[in-house]
């Protein structure tokens, strides 16, 4: 069964299993009464009724339904994640699945929890569930005229899709080993403009990345191939470096550049994992180099939590250790050094850096 | 509610037999007014229940009938059927002066009927009644599948519209070139 087949459904023929009496001719309705019907449909009712035909499509269109948040995503099957900004707990999902052979599909699943409700829409994949998606997904975007908020490119075959679909995006996600060269990740950053947050998983490279990143915020997984210039040049607010090879000194070289005010003016939270051979006494002296931080004062208005993304929030504790550093602006970077563990030669260290302004 | 009795025109209708009753009678006398269908059945229905319709209110505002003239000239429905009216002014009658209820359980629940109401109700501009009957209609495929909604709602195929197009021009052709030739003829 192809594409046509499973979701275009302007294929399908009517298998009068319904009596009369239970028919309604729809399109014979008044333009206004017609649209008055169809704004009284649920988003997984709209969707099937607006792949029916290329007529039902046009109705579907003419109604100013609310934006939609899409998220493309991949969650064991693929999945478009829908909901409404005015009501985030409300979800619609349409799923394309493989396991359930003898389901009768597409059908519907209503799930329910003390804080969210879920409607599943589930289709049968059809053996290319990544072309069925797209499509699916431009239809949605059509129709409910909304952009998609968050993507997963879950598959180098996506890269393409999104760049010349929709090149300017709020929130990426990579997973790791999609993106296999640095060549690919370039293509990305040049071509597709992330203005929230970018989260990149492990990738196979032996090559270094020197340019910047432009989203908001950017996470991370194994970041032994991202440069110095790439972080210093940038303007993200949030920056999370797993498994980062930067050395005392680059961390110095990046205190030094915000304190200046000239590189890193937007930045708020930086997190950065590192590995180092030096103990906690040579180790501070090279991260505060020239820098003479003032001891903390507990209690004095630094914010407790900062927000990474629309779903994590990282709390830094009011007992934490940490020294201050001044801006000319009047802006405070903390700075965090906590201990992550050891592998009996090498320390495991998180620098952190959170920028503040005293409250007047 | 509403009283009903068979008309022989809409020029000279038939006396209700009796009016509408309300629990609580109006200190000052209910005005009443006439309304016929396609099968000439008239309705005797207060001023207050026809407020429901912006159409029939429109013309009791312009009109300033007495009693009497009122059920000399009943307002006539012709496009629409006795059963409709029926349910439409029992439904008037119903809600006269009541707020509406979020789901209306005095809706008919024939689905055959449906349509014709729907149409109906939009033509007296009824709107609360209006938005009750769109909601039935949503309801006609919740949890539908697309082959189910395509069925209830006869929704035609991309070929099938097509094919209708394609009929219809033809249709319209033909009827053009024998226009052209009538035309002709009649300059001739």
């Amino acid at each position: 069964m192809n594409f046509q087949e499973a979701l275009d459904f302007s294929g399908l023929q009517i298998q009068k299993q319904y009596p009369k009496k239970h028919k309604f001719p729809l399109l014979k309705l008044p333009k206004v009464v017609l649209l008055e019907c169809i704004e009284n449909l649920d988003v997984l009712e709209i969707i099937p009724f607006s792949l029916l035909s290329k007529r039902a499509k046009t109705i579907a269109k003419l109604i100013c339904w609310s934006p939609l948040d899409i998220c493309f995503r991949f969650n064991r099957t693929l999945q478009i994640c829908l909901k409404l900004s005015t009501d985030p707990d409300r979800k619609w999902i349409i799923n394309y699945k493989t396991n359930y052979k003898t389901e009768k599909y597409p059908y519907y699943i209503f799930e329910k929890s003390d804080s969210s409700v879920s409607h599943h829409f589930v289709l049968n994949d059809n053996g290319n569930p990544a072309e069925d998606s797209k499509r699916m997904v431009e239809h949605i975007c059509d129709v409910f005229r909304s952009p998609i908020s968050d993507f997963h490119i879950f598959d180098e075959s996506f890269i393409e899709w999104i760049i010349n679909f929709q090149p300017i995006i709020r929130n990426v996600l990579i997973p790791n080993y999609v993106v296999r060269s640095i060549e690919t990740l370039d293509r990305i950053l040049k071509n597709l403009k992330v203005t929230e947050n970018f989260h990149l998983g492990s990738i196979k490279t032996d090559e270094k990345y020197t340019e910047p990143i432009s989203s908001r915020s950017v996470t991370i997984k194994d970041s032994f191939w991202i440069t110095l210039p790439s972080i210093i040049n940038g303007t993200n607010s949030i920056i999370y470096l797993y498994n980062s090879i930067f050395t005392p000194n680059d961390l110095n070289t990046i205190l030094k550049e915000w304190r200046m005010g000239i590189k890193l003016r937007n930045l708020e939270f930086l997190v950065i994992n590192i590995s180092t051979m030096l103990d906690w006494g040579r180790f501070t002296d090279e991260v505060f180099k020239d820098l003479n931080p003032t001891e903390s004062n507990k209690n004095v208005g630094r914010p407790t939590k900062v927000k990474i993304d629309d779903e994590i929030t990282y709390t830094l504790g009011e007992e934490e250790e940490y020294v201050n550093l001044i801006r000319s602006d009047g802006m405070i970077g903390s700075v965090f050094n906590e201990y992550a563990g050891n592998d009996g030669e090498k320390i495991f260290r998180r620098f952190m850096l959170q920028v503040w302004r005293r409250q007047p | 509610m509403s009283s009903t009795e068979q008309g022989t025109s809409s020029a000279a209708p038939a006396e209700p037999t009796t009016a509408p009753e309300s629990a609580a009678a109006p200190e000052v006398p209910e005005s009443f007014y006439y309304v016929h269908g396609k099968d000439k059945v008239v309705h005797k229905v207060s001023a207050g229940a026809l407020q429901h319709s912006a159409l029939i209110h429109g013309m009791i505002s312009n009109l300033g009938y007495t009693e009497e003239q009122a059920k000399a000239n009943p307002f006539p429905f012709e496009n629409i059927d006795g059963d409709i009216l029926q349910m439409v002014v029992d439904w008037c009658n119903q809600h006269k002066g009541k707020p509406t209820p979020p789901e209306d359980t005095n809706l008919p629940k024939q689905k055959e009927k449906l349509f014709d109401l729907v149409l109906a109700v939009n033509y007296l501009e009824i709107k609360e009644l209006l938005t009750y009957c769109c909601k039935q209609v949503a309801m006609m495929v919740k949890g539908k599948s697309p082959e189910e909604i395509r069925e209830i709602w006869m929704i035609p195929t991309d070929a099938e519209d097509e094919a209708a197009e394609k009929e219809a021009k033809k249709r319209a052709g033909k009827e053009a070139a024998g226009e052209t030739a009538a035309a002709a003829g009649d300059a001739k």
